[in-house]
């Protein structure tokens, strides 16, 4: 159903290939198990399917399989904006290892993902921290730069560092000592209504080539429709805002600081640029100006966009390619006419890639998640069982579970997970999956910084609300968020 | 010679000696034991957090370190909150989140005492209904609030844009001049059942036959309310009001989970901005200094609490 030309769009671009270039940089380059400089939705098909793991065996050469221990765990599980198909995932990831290691005692604990760091922050200052915790990608740098976390690297679990994302293991690096591996990486797309776009006089097939066009799509959409244009969300602590505004700040040229080239240092902060005033101005044109977006977008999050965009009530927004298996799942569950109406909207819902800014430049957040291990004095009782733990980190980030894990929304963290017998089944059957996999050489990481949650959670979405709310102008949102920023950086 | 024991000579002493402080603990040394295992839990759970509290205010916790990295700064936390514009800013939708649900809450749960106080047909069944929102999890009404305000497909919204009373939806939660008063709204819903079960047990303590009697010497229904009902009412309204306050200071739940304090920080009070400043942004020494005055006033409150609840002790007692 997807109507762009994916073989091209990986090579499109010398900001992209720098960007590539970020995300391939490494101080330990050796010979990853997949061609990183042959990314394309063509290379991904011809590589999937192409090598068996036997994950039990992998995993019993780092603990063996008659291992009597006792693991607590806590990670990020599923949501209510998550398709019933990862749930079923986590359920059977868990079953399977316990089948696996059944003289393991692991007691496991699901948090949401606003939830996980404030709680996990809270149980470090009781030193009631769990064994083994899998964080957001931002969490990683916080929690080694205080020391709480133990060095762990992929060759503590069988396997080496050339078979995880370059990008992702810079996130899990701090000051040259690697404290966890990836468990999957992601970056997200664009989603449009094609019945809205044709309605609205639209091309129902293209999605907007740039942010700007965005904002203009979005007004059409709304002054000819009556209904919201694109799914804006700025919620206060929610990884949604950032994930769904960082991309239009460094399309336009901006940043926090430096993030979006390929050797951020971090020193310079951007936020008051005139580029991210720009992306800045685009989000206040959509939701002041136009009022062309959810007035509920300061309070909303990304599981609100859905039931709106399965209403008819949306035109586009930016998310994973699982959102089209949520809206399958919300489809089953609505009666009579909604139910009709829901379908008419899945056979016109539509993906591409995120838009590029007034230069060129097209990027999205390389997001995902992280697995560590606590230090026993921060741990429950003071000890840490290290072979339970490196148990089902090997299994979690194995190739077989790092992909099933992440089936439905992400990617595999571990590269090897590409050439398993699941990516080619997922290929078939996840629709749009090659254009979130597309979208991977664009991915920008949050900025490797311990203060990286505060600015991601509170600052950037306070800037968003100051100027949404007209509580300040866009110049001065700007300028009070680099404010904080800088006042962040210099410890305050 | 007579020997004397220690104990015997401690009785002795308490038998002969004036009524003090010594004296009054020894004769009731049964009840101080039967309270002691819970004033020693209190001493864990309460006064050692109230200590270390109290004494991380008085330190400097950068969020980029951890806890035993703290440093001491003395009273910079107090100044730079006392200082801050956002204080000042939080303290006032405080004293309006509070005062606004704590008064509507007690006049409308007072008047709905008024009204079942009488009898009439279904007043059973009013009462359990109107009961309901005060035993709702307030976390369950929360989410429902949320809901039927949404500013997009809110039930409010979608009835008056329904009966052709507005163009769009009104925008409860998401604007920072509506955000403060729509919650408010939640909160008294919640909380006026309180009200109204507190002032109903008060009615019940109102003498009959001092109100036939002021009606017999003529008394309108406003005069025996206002010099027969209300002065009886005294006591329980004021211990009514101080928990409703007390409650509303405290009160996390309604404003974290329907707009966690925004937007543009429009609907943080004390405690919200707590929570922020400790779990969300790590400044565990100012989140303290802030707790450390949100205690201060809760305990003024709690001061005029338990000595209302003297009065109404005394004033049993004299009657």
């Amino acid at each position: 159903m997807t109507r762009i030309t994916l073989g091209s769009a990986v090579l499109r671009g010398t900001v992209a290939t720098a960007l590539m270039a970020s995300l391939m940089s490494t101080s330990a380059l050796g010979a990853p198990p997949v061609d990183l400089s042959k990314w394309s939705p063509e290379y991904v098909r011809s590589i999937a399917g192409t090598q068996d793991f036997d994950t039990a065996a992998d995993c019993a050469k780092v603990t063996p399989l008659d291992y009597k221990g006792r693991l607590t765990f806590w990670y990020q599980g599923v949501f209510e904006g998550d398709p019933d198909l990862l749930r079923q995932y986590y359920k059977d990831f868990f079953e399977t290892f316990r089948k696996t290691y059944p003289n393991i005692q692991l007691e496991e604990q699901a948090l949401t993902y606003n939830d996980l760091l404030d709680k996990f922050r809270t149980a470090l200052l009781g030193n009631a921290a769990p064994m083994a915790v899998r964080l957001q990608i931002l969490g990683g740098t916080e929690f080694a730069s205080k020391g709480y976390l133990q060095p762990l690297k992929p060759e503590d679990v069988g396997y080496s560092t050339e078979d995880f994302w370059p990008g992702a293991m810079k996130a899990v690096t701090w000051e040259g000592v690697t404290y966890g591996i990836p468990t999957n990486n992601e970056t997200m797309a664009f989603i449009w209504n094609a019945d809205i776009f044709k309605r609205a006089g639209l091309d129902p097939d293209k999605a907007p080539a740039t942010w700007d066009d965005v904002v203009k799509y979005s007004k059409q959409i709304h002054d000819k429709l009556g209904i919201a244009g694109y799914g804006l969300v700025a919620r206060k602590n929610a990884g949604n805002t950032p994930y769904r505004f960082m991309p239009q700040l460094w399309a336009y040229g901006g940043g926090v600081f430096d993030e979006a080239t390929a050797n951020p240092t971090y020193e310079q902060v951007n936020l008051d640029s005139p580029q991210s005033k720009a992306a800045l101005q685009a989000s206040y044109d959509m939701y002041v100006r136009d009022k062309s977006v959810p007035v509920s977008a300061l309070t909303n999050q990304q599981a609100d966009n859905q039931p709106l965009f399965l209403a008819g009530q949306l035109g586009m927004m930016i998310s994973h390619p699982s959102d089209y298996d949520v809206m399958l799942d919300l489809q089953k569950k609505a009666t009579g006419a909604d139910k009709d109406k829901a379908q008419t909207v899945i056979d016109n819902m539509r993906y591409g890639l995120i838009p590029t800014g007034p230069d060129g430049k097209r990027a999205v957040v390389f997001g995902g998640s992280n697995i560590h291990i606590l230090k026993p004095e921060y741990v429950e009782g003071g000890k840490v069982d290290e072979p339970a733990a490196k148990a089902i980190i090997c299994m979690w980030t194995s190739p077989e579970w790092s992909l099933k894990m992440a089936y439905a929304g992400s990617n595999p963290g571990n590269l090897n997970g590409f050439k398993t017998k699941w990516m080619k089944e997922r290929l078939d059957n996840i629709k749009f999956l090659d254009v979130t996999t597309s979208m991977l050489p664009y991915g920008i990481p949050f900025p490797a910084l311990p203060q990286a949650p505060e600015i991601m959670n509170i600052i950037v979405p306070d800037m968003l609300q100051n100027a949404l709310t007209g509580a300040m102008t866009v110049d001065e949102a700007a300028d009070d968020a680099a404010k904080k920023v800088r006042d962040l950086m210099g410890g305050l | 010679m007579t020997i004397v024991t220690g104990k015997a000579e401690a009785r002795r002493r308490l038998q002969s000696g004036k009524p003090g402080v010594l004296r009054k603990i020894w004769e009731h040394r049964a009840d101080y034991t039967y309270v002691l295992p819970a004033i020693a839990v209190m001493l864990i759970v309460i006064a050692y957090p109230i200590y270390y509290t109290i004494e991380l205010s008085f330190f400097k916790t950068p969020p980029g370190l951890q806890l035993r990295d703290k440093t001491f700064i003395g009273i910079d936390n107090y100044t730079a909150i006392l200082t801050s514009e956002v204080f000042w800013r939080v303290t006032w939708n405080t004293l309006i989140w509070t005062l606004g649900s704590t008064l509507i809450a007690f006049v409308l749960g007072f008047a709905t005492a008024l009204a079942l106080h009488r009898e009439f047909v279904g007043r059973g069944v009013l009462r359990a209904i109107l009961i309901i929102p005060w035993v709702i999890s307030a976390v369950a009404a929360s989410y429902i609030w949320k809901w039927i305000y949404h500013s997009d497909f809110g039930i409010i919204g979608a009835v008056l844009v329904g009966l052709g009373l507005a163009d769009r939806p009104p925008n409860f939660i998401d604007s920072v001049s509506t955000v403060l008063p729509s919650l408010i709204v939640v909160n008294i819903w919640r909380e006026f059942p309180f009200a109204m079960i507190m002032m109903m047990a008060g009615l019940q303590t109102v003498p009959e036959q001092l109100l036939r009697a002021a009606q017999v010497d003529g008394a309108s229904a406003w005069q025996r309310f206002w010099h027969v009902t209300f002065p009886h009412l005294r006591n329980v309204s004021t211990v009514t009001i101080l928990l409703l306050a007390v409650a509303n200071f405290n009160s996390f739940i309604i404003p974290w989970i329907m707009t966690g304090g925004g937007p543009s920080n429009a609907s943080h009070i004390w405690i919200t901005h707590i929570y922020e400043l400790a779990f969300g942004r790590q400044r565990w020494g100012v989140a303290s200094a802030y707790s450390v005055l949100l205690f201060l006033t809760l305990m003024t409150l709690g001061y005029f609490y338990v000595r209302a609840l003297s009065g109404n002790e005394r004033q049993e007692g004299s009657a």
